[in-house]
Order: structure tokens, then C-alpha cells, then sequence
């Protein structure tokens, strides 16, 4: 009881300490939430991308087919997927045209699908994705909010048109509008049927831009895809589990902007540490002094400066994390949208749900907190080190 | 008052804050469990292999079907000068 006593006198000490350095503890505190803020929002985007990606594309298709030459994508001949009927397996065969349409007017860039979605898993359902009409007959399109918003300016029209690659116009009906709720995915696309594609983008009647393959037992989409690999060396074959490898590390540390993050609060830290360990100030000194000559001992000096530390890095934390979930969830992590989305003219709202785990929390808390403590323990020793008399001196 | 009381209730202030974000935290959470169907379905019936995120260059549109090169391939030497390739870290793993 004694104890517990001692160490509330020596909290209540270190708290009025830190309270008459106010503006050199305030401004420690500020610049070390604003670290902790960007490490966990940060950490919270791309971790609410990552888990978005890996649960909606654990439905990706099994296995995707592009032809390659001199190490770029070409269309594939519809003839290779007679190739593969020597595989069993294989469950169908779906041909896809898709590319990119590029606006002049606006800037943007739309994608452009067309398949047959009833030969594709869960096609019969695609219905329940559209808010207003129903799935493409010739000549119509659905189109995604963004795209909507574009050539239809969000309205009741219902006739557009796209230029062709000989520059002649083709129109088209909006068939309908895919729901917000799929902007993720959606937002910048016009979805039509295969001919229509086929047309838009001038291509021939033999070809299309990828193939993809459903496959009747899940586990053997690797042997089968090491298969077509063999049967079709001019070929890239990527299947699910790849497509779903690729997010799990794209917004990984290594990206550019993630080391920025990264050296800037390192750099932080360094300046902390610096400022601590460069030596006591002559009013620390004279502090330290006094509280000697009036019988504290070292023991109390220590736990007085691990007290200030421990305040200063809760608080620090605390404020930085939760202003980062604010940032992340309410701002729709305004200040990384315009490196994420770039020059992008079409980009969906992000609708994040921040990563909040006890694992990612105790990351943070490692690559913060513990280094600024570390950092305060020599200087706290060298203070308290300091013989009674040193004020006199 | 003491100074580690006024701390106390600050940090139980913060508490509070935190405990109405957490709520908020598992609202979101069931609304995107809602949308998370119907993200599926879609994914599958159209065969879709990447978010819509940026929509500026097509290795960033649709990184999971691009090599790791094509960011350079627009001309021999070229750079990559897209803002948001600097956000996404090159995809890994054998094409």
C-alpha cells in the first residue's frame, strides 16, 4: 500500500513536471502522434485493401489464360480452346473480350467487359448486381456508377455513344446501372455482350482478349494450369491463387510510398533520440539536484523519468491511433487517396473498414513506443546519476 | 484535485472515445459482411481478377494479370511516371 502510495506521489511529480514544460512536452507529444497517425493509418489502408481484395477475390476466376508476344499481351485465337479439350477437367471454356476506353473529353479511362455471363460461375445471378435494369441484350451496356455518372451525368439518359478505333461511332443502350454497393469493383466498367465488345474494340471474329477456365475439382486448378502451360507455350497462365497472391503483397512495406512513410517516422525517431540523449539541459540538472539534496534517491530519479516516459508515449499513442481510425474511416484516408488513386478521373469512394486487431495494435505499439522508451533509458540514467551537490557547482 | 486523477479521467475520456469508435468499428464491419455477397457474386459471374482503385495506368487497374515490367514498357527506356505506382509494391510470385 506504502508502494502503490510512493509511486502515485511520484506520478503526480512527473505529471506536474511535464505540466511546467508544457510547450516542450506538448510538442514532443504532437510530433509523436503525428508518427504513430501515419504508421497506423497507413498500416489500416492498406491491411482494409488487403482483406477487401483477399474475400472478394477468392472468387476470381480459377484459372485466366492470355497469349504473349515479345513479352506483351495479345488477343488469343479462339482455335486454342479446341487445344484444350484434351484436358480433363476442365470444366468450361469462357472467351472474354475486355480492354480499355479511354475519354478524351474527361480523361478517364473506363473498362470495357464483354462475356457471356451465363457460362461463368454465379453468372445467372449477376442480376441482383444491378440497381436499375437488367443484364446487356445487343447493343446495350451496363455501366458502372462512375461511368454513369460520366456520359449519363448521373440522369435519365439512355443513348450513348463510343468511338471505335477507325474513329466511327457506335451506340449504345444503358441496359442498366450496377449497384454502388459493387463500386469496388464496377465503378469505371461498361459491361456489354461479346459481340458488342468484339465490335467496340474492332477486334476479329476469331479472337479474344483472354480465355477463362472453370475447373470441376478446386484442387486441381494447379495441375491443370501447369497443363495448359505445357500445351500452350505462348501463353500466360494465372490462376486464383496467384491473382490473390498479388494483393496480399502489393501494398505491402516495399512499395515506394510505404518506405517514405517509413524513413520519415524513422527519421522522427532519430530526432527524438537525439534530443534525449544529447545531455540534460542545465534546468534538468538543477532539478535533479535539488530533489537529491532533499532525499530522493537514484531509484526515484529513474522511475520519475520512466513515469514522464510512459505518459508522454501513452498518451502519444493513443491519440495518434485513434486519429488514424478517424482518418481511415470517416476520411476515407484522405491524405493517402491522392497517391493511391493518382491521375485516376474515374475513382471510386473507399469505403474502408480500418483494420483494428490485436496483433497490428501491438505492431504499431512495438515500432513506436518501445523504441522511444529504449531511447529515454540512457538519458534517464545519466540524470539520475547526478551527484547531490551538482547544483552548487 | 491531483494531477494523476485529472490524468486518469483524461485518459477514461479517451477511453470513452475509443469504445464509441469501436461500435462504430463493428457496425462497418456487419455492413461490409451485408455488401460482401454480392461482391462475390459479381467477382465470379464476371470473372473480375483486381479492385477498381486507380484507374490511371492498367498495371494499377489490373495489377494481378500484369508482369512486373509492363510499368517500363511504353518505349525502350522508359520511366514509370504514374503517381499511384508508387503507392502498390510490385507483384510477387512467378507469371
Amino acid at each position: 500500500m506504502m508502494s502503490f502510495a510512493r509511486q502515485a506521489n511520484i506520478i503526480d511529480y512527473s505529471l506536474s513536471s511535464l505540466w511546467r514544460r508544457r510547450f516542450k512536452s506538448l510538442g514532443v507529444m504532437v510530433v509523436f502522434a503525428g508518427v504513430i497517425f501515419l504508421l497506423a493509418s497507413f498500416q489500416m489502408t492498406t491491411k482494409a485493401l488487403t482483406n477487401a481484395a483477399s474475400d472478394i477475390l477468392a472468387f476470381a476466376p480459377e484459372i485466366t489464360i492470355q497469349k504473349m508476344k515479345a513479352g506483351r499481351q495479345e488477343s488469343i485465337p479462339l482455335e486454342y480452346k479446341e487445344k484444350l479439350a484434351v484436358i480433363l477437367g476442365i470444366r468450361a471454356i469462357t472467351p472474354r473480350i475486355w480492354g480499355y476506353y479511354f475519354n478524351e473529353t474527361s480523361g478517364a479511362n473506363y473498362t470495357v467487359l464483354g462475356l457471356d455471363p451465363f457460362s461463368m460461375p454465379l453468372g445467372d445471378q449477376l442480376g441482383e448486381a444491378i440497381d436499375t435494369g437488367a443484364l446487356p441484350l445487343d447493343h446495350e451496356a451496363v455501366l458502372g456508377q462512375g461511368v454513369f455518372a460520366e456520359l449519363a451525368g448521373g440522369g435519365d439518359a439512355v443513348i450513348f455513344s463510343l468511338f471505335r478505333p477507325d474513329l466511327s461511332l457506335k451506340t449504345f443502350s444503358r441496359a442498366g446501372v450496377f449497384k454502388a454497393e459493387t463500386n469496388i469493383l464496377t465503378y469505371d466498367t461498361l459491361f456489354m455482350n461479346l459481340d458488342d465488345a468484339r465490335d467496340l474494340f474492332s477486334l476479329p471474329a476469331d479472337m479474344a482478349t483472354d480465355l477463362c477456365v472453370t475447373v470441376a475439382n478446386p484442387n486441381e486448378v494447379q495441375t491443370i494450369a501447369k497443363k495448359i502451360a505445357a500445351l500452350l507455350p505462348d501463353t500466360r497462365v494465372v490462376t486464383r491463387q496467384q491473382i490473390q497472391k498479388t494483393y496480399q503483397g502489393v501494398f505491402g512495406w516495399r512499395s515506394g510510398f510505404a518506405s517514405i512513410c517509413l524513413l520519415t517516422a524513422l527519421a522522427a525517431f532519430i530526432i527524438f533520440a537525439w534530443d534525449k540523449a544529447s545531455g540534460l539541459t542545465p534546468e534538468e540538472r538543477k532539478e535533479i539536484s535539488i530533489l537529491k539534496i532533499i532525499g530522493w534517491q537514484t531509484s526515484d530519479v529513474l522511475t520519475l523519468r520512466f513515469w514522464e516516459g510512459v505518459t508522454v508515449s501513452t498518451v502519444s499513442f493513443v491519440v495518434g491511433y485513434t486519429l488514424a481510425y478517424v482518418h481511415v474511416s470517416f476520411f476515407e484516408a484522405s491524405l493517402f487517396r491522392p497517391v493511391l488513386l493518382g491521375w485516376s478521373v474515374l475513382h471510386p469512394a473507399l469505403r474502408l473498414v480500418p483494420s483494428v486487431e490485436l496483433g497490428e495494435t501491438l505492431l504499431i505499439l512495438c515500432l513506436t513506443v518501445v523504441p522511444y522508451l529504449a531511447a529515454t533509458i540512457i538519458p534517464a540514467w545519466r540524470a539520475a546519476i547526478i551527484p547531490a551537490d551538482s547544483a552548487l557547482n | 484535485m491531483r494531477p494523476s486523477l485529472i490524468f486518469l479521467v483524461s485518459l477514461g475520456l479517451l477511453a470513452l472515445v475509443d469504445s464509441a469508435l469501436l461500435l462504430h468499428h463493428h457496425a462497418q464491419k456487419e455492413n461490409a459482411a451485408a455488401d460482401a455477397g454480392l461482391l462475390r457474386m459479381t467477382a465470379a459471374g464476371l470473372g473480375l481478377s483486381d479492385l477498381c482503385l486507380a484507374t490511371e495506368a492498367r498495371y494499377t487497374r489490373h495489377p494481378a494479370v500484369t508482369d512486373p515490367i509492363v510499368p517500363f514498357m511504353d518505349h525502350p527506356g522508359a520511366f514509370e511516371h504514374f503517381p499511384s505506382g508508387s503507392f502498390w509494391a510490385r507483384p510477387s510470385g512467378p507469371r
